[in-house]
């Protein structure tokens, strides 16, 4: 029968000074899971995992394999071998969770997290009838909006798998936006409770998920954090929440894109974090070396015609009030200055004269006083 | 000795628990504890695919009436019928309950709760959220119990039940996570620990934990269990590990072929063909594979053919369906048939309670499938497992608020967890000339092999000897691992040794019922026998270790038996 090896990380706290690997020779045959009920039926039977349903609906039974996060009844022995060429395959218990003993993690932390950002409905008595025999109307299309989001099992790999967890303590985890998410999509669910969720988000570290998609490529169940985190952003800036700076940066984004086709970078430090020196030690900076810097792009042929598709795009997303047009006219105005004609005017002889423009046209007024 | 405090604990996290906690936490200002074995979301409740049976106010032409007509057929008529008429008339109230609470039942175009056609029943009342019906209720349930504020343990296992022979008095139980017995004081108890298939150790649809921790305690707290007899194989397991395809697979059209790609379903049930109740299902199933007409190079699997269906609706209707075929038996039910055979699925009996989920112990409740009320009788249909985990959890909740309102203190004496512990320091003692897998696997085999789908007076007798060997054998297992935190060395040991003291109280009643019935089909006397049958079995653990058995009336009110045709 072909075999494999498992390192298996082993800790007990009360007998053990430092986590040591131990090895077991188990066969290829069924899952990971089977794996390690084999360890402990044959083996050793002082193995701690969890393990529950194993048909992969109870979420109990997620490790690392090798540093990538997986659910043990939902890996096949074969494919691990495969993939890591007969190479011993390591288990580890999941990052960022207090080790309890081998491979079974402290979960009430996450869980106290996703408390706080109440991942429950909170039915508005305007659409969730109060009198127990009336049954609430939801068409199946609205239900698309959060038809990901319920797979999640609470497994916590993506927990696991987070940048942001790593970094901050407050946050919340990628797991418990999701859940917070599908209220905040629900028709049911009361529009204080929205507000609410979005603050409590804010102060979770909504801003401080740096989109590495790795909750996305971990959740054995489809859930798409990173992409719900996303739209928890939104959210948070169309309900006013416009004062932490990933809020900010995302404004930058949507109004210079908007307004120009592409963000401002010497803008960007001032408009987010509120630094005023950036913009002036940074054009100092570039020119030193010999990088061309502008401080606002030249308008290009076709601009209203993009600005239309954006606007567009952004209206199919329902986000078309993240656009700030007091902040757009600011820059037309500025761009007005810099080329001494208004914004049309400049597209109009962009036209005439058939250029692309994609060339940066190195204008900087004011900034270096006539150099 | 730690010594915790509550007015009320519910033993157990799933659905029957958690609903149970939910009312209670909204009806009551008493201190209201769940004690689970696992996180709460890890029940097993989480694993029921295909729905819950209801009569809805748009069900136009169906009634509370026809749904316990269906349910008192599908028992084979050894329902409690004032059960029946209970749980039937709830089922509305129910699913709007949960549905206003969050669970995302799929819908018709109108917007209201769809539903589909399930074994057994005259009427298409199943309820259902694609194929993750009992999933999408556990987790809203706990969104539910976390917004009011529920207090849980988690990852405590139950050890025993204390009582003064009047009233319940207290629990002992284990802290799995630091180690430890505490002695746990509350005026009531609600079992909600689950059903015990898991002593089909081999071939079973259950989650690795579903061992009957409470109907244990119970038994061995002296309290009855009853209809123990009744275990339902479900028709369609994973061929290779047991795990379940749902009943929704042949709900939404699928059909099954033996090695001739007959749909043999029309010589045993030709009325309703695949969708005949379970226990049906499953002997035409184990008596093709019997007869040599069994799939595969040795014949001991039938095809679930879901290849009509198209992959549209299969990925709509039955997506987890298609991810465990592929997963757990490498074949694409898009493309081919799904290798599949019974499997020990769900305990119809379980602890005696009454139509209130009131034990003989008052202030001790009994609620879901560690519960025989009885509303299944002698076979469960699709859909009515999750209804009754709802009913009883929500009716229990709201009899145990009632008593512990007005109970007195108790004092429970810590006799039993001084025991507890010695038993525990026992098994790490132990001389180890037994080992838990061997045993546990053997024991699976043996009751697979003498009280399966078919069963017969010789086998049967064997079969319980062999499992009294077992259970003799049993007092030389050894628990190896010695430490206090996170011993499930320890908590393996203490499910067996549980399984091990329910298979004889499913052996004594199943040899004793001479007569077919519903999930208990004897080869020897494959006729129902109402006049000698027609009633419940009762068996008890006497204190030398010996089950009695005693038989209780049936409650008959409005459908007097007949025969059982689809």
């Amino acid at each position: 029968m072909e075999t494999a090896i498992l390192q298996v990380f082993r800790y007990d706290p009360e007998k053990d000074q430092a986590p040591y690997y131990k090895e077991y020779e188990v066969p290829v045959e069924g899952t990971l899971l089977n794996a390690l009920l084999y360890i402990k039926d044959n083996l050793d039977p002082t193995l701690a995992f969890r393990a529950f349903c194993r048909s992969e609906v109870c979420g109990s039974c997620s490790m690392k394999v090798n540093g990538k996060t997986k659910l043990a009844c939902k890996t096949p022995m074969k494919e691990l071998v495969e993939t890591w060429k007969g190479k011993p395959l390591r288990i580890e218990p999941l990052n960022h969770m207090k080790v309890i003993k081998d491979l079974v993690v402290d979960i009430d932390k996450p869980i106290e997290k996703m408390k706080t950002l109440i991942p429950w409905l909170v039915p508005d008595p305007r659409v969730v009838p109060t009198d127990p025999m009336h049954e609430s109307i939801i068409y199946p299309e609205e239900m698309e909006a959060y038809k990901d989001q319920i797979h999640c099992m609470l497994c916590f790999s993506c927990y696991s798998a987070c940048e942001a967890v790593a970094d901050n303590e407050r946050y919340r985890g990628p797991f418990a936006f999701s859940k917070a998410y599908r209220f905040q999509v629900d028709r049911r669910d009361i529009e204080t409770a929205k507000e609410k969720r979005i603050r409590y988000a804010i102060s979770g570290g909504l801003w401080s998920c740096v989109q590495c998609q790795k909750c996305i490529h971990v959740c054995p169940k489809g859930v798409r954090p990173a992409e719900d985190i996303q739209n928890l952003r939104g959210q948070a800036v169309k309900k006013g929440f416009t004062d932490k700076p990933g809020a900010k940066k995302l404004k930058h984004f949507v109004d210079w894109i908007y307004a120009t086709g592409q963000i401002n970078r010497l803008y960007l430090p001032e408009e987010v974090y509120g630094n005023k020196e950036a913009r002036e030690k940074l054009t100092k900076a570039y020119t030193e070396m010999g990088v061309e810097v502008w401080e606002v792009p030249k308008p290009t042929k076709g601009l209203m015609k993009f600005r239309d598709i954006y606007l567009e795009i952004l209206s199919k997303e329902d986000k078309a009030l993240d656009l700030d047009y007091s902040h757009v006219r600011k820059i037309d105005k500025m761009v007005s200055d810099i080329f001494k004609a208004d914004i049309c005017t400049i597209v109009d002889k962009a036209h005439e004269e058939g250029r692309s423009s994609r060339g940066l046209i190195s204008k900087l007024k004011g900034l270096l006083g006539g150099q | 000795m730690v010594e915790l405090d509550y007015d009320i604990v519910i033993v157990g996290g799933g659905g029957a628990g958690l609903y149970a906690a939910l009312w209670a936490a909204e009806n009551t200002i008493l201190k209201v504890a769940v004690m689970t074995k696992v996180y709460p979301t890890r029940s097993h409740t989480g694993a029921a695919e295909g729905g819950i049976n209801a009569v809805l106010t748009h069900s136009v032409g169906d009634s509370p009436e026809a749904h316990a007509y269906d349910t008192v057929k599908g028992s084979d008529f050894l329902a409690d019928q004032d059960a029946v008429d209970i749980m039937c008339k709830m089922g509305a109230a129910v699913i709007y309950d949960i549905a206003h609470r969050g669970v995302p039942f799929s819908r018709r175009p109108d917007g209201r709760i769809a539903q589909r056609p399930f074994g057994g029943a005259s009427f298409p009342r199943t309820c259902y959220a694609a194929d993750k019906t009992g999933f999408y209720i556990l987790q809203t349930l706990y969104e539910q119990c976390l917004k009011n504020n529920v207090t849980f343990l988690n990852e405590w296992f139950l050890l025993s039940i204390i009582h003064n022979g009047e009233r319940v008095e207290g629990i002992t139980a284990w802290d799995i996570r630091n180690g430890g017995v505490h002695l746990i004081k509350t005026k009531a108890v609600i079992l909600a620990t689950g059903g015990h298939a898991r002593v089909y150790w081999n071939r079973t649809s259950n989650a690795l934990g579903n061992t009957g921790d409470g109907t244990a305690a119970a038994l061995r707290a002296g309290l009855p269990l009853k209809d123990m007899e009744f275990i339902q194989f479900h028709p369609t397991g994973l061929a290779k590990t047991g795990i379940l395809v749902t009943e929704g697979a042949r709900g939404e059209g699928g059909y099954l072929r033996n090695k001739d790609g007959e749909r043999f379903m029309k010589r045993y049930a030709p009325e309703k063909m695949e969708l005949a109740p379970r226990d049906i299902v499953a002997r035409a199933i184990q008596t093709e594979i019997d007869e040599g007409r069994g799939c595969g190079p040795n014949g001991d699997y039938i095809c679930l053919d879901l290849t009509h269906l198209g992959e549209e609706k299969i990925n709509e209707r039955l997506p987890q369906t298609r991810e465990h075929a592929i997963l757990y038996e490498g074949v694409d039910p898009v493309k081919e048939p799904i290798p599949i055979a019974p499997t020990a699925h769900y305990s119809m009996g379980g602890i005696d309670a009454d139509k209130l989920g009131r034990t003989p112990i008052k202030g001790l409740y009994a609620a879901g499938e560690c519960a025989c009320i009885s509303v299944h009788g002698a076979n469960r249909l699709g859909g009515n497992s999750l209804l009754d985990v709802l009913v009883y959890g929500r009716l229990t909740a709201l009899e145990a608020v009632k008593y512990a309102d007005e109970a007195p203190e108790t004092n429970p004496s810590v006799a039993k967890a001084k025991d507890d512990e010695k038993r525990i320091l026992e098994l790490m003692e132990a001389d180890g000339k037994e080992k838990v897998a061997d045993l546990r696997k053997e024991l699976g085999n043996v009751m697979m092999k003498h009280f399966g789908v078919f069963r017969e007076e010789k086998s049967m007798r064997e079969g319980l000897e062999k499992v009294m060997e077992i259970k003799e054998r049993a007092k030389h297992v050894k628990v190896y691992d010695t430490s206090k935190k996170f011993n499930t060395d320890l908590i393996t040991a203490l499910e067996f040794l549980n399984l091990v003291d329910l298979a004889p109280a499913i052996a004594v009643p199943a040899i004793e019922r001479k007569e077919s019935r519903g999930a208990h089909a004897r080869k020897d006397y494959p006729k129902r026998d109402d006049k000698n049958f027609l009633k419940h079995s009762v068996v008890k653990l006497k204190e030398d270790g010996t089950y009695e058995l005693s038989w209780k009336p049936v409650t008959i009110t409005k459908f007097l038996p007949e025969e059982r045709k689809y």
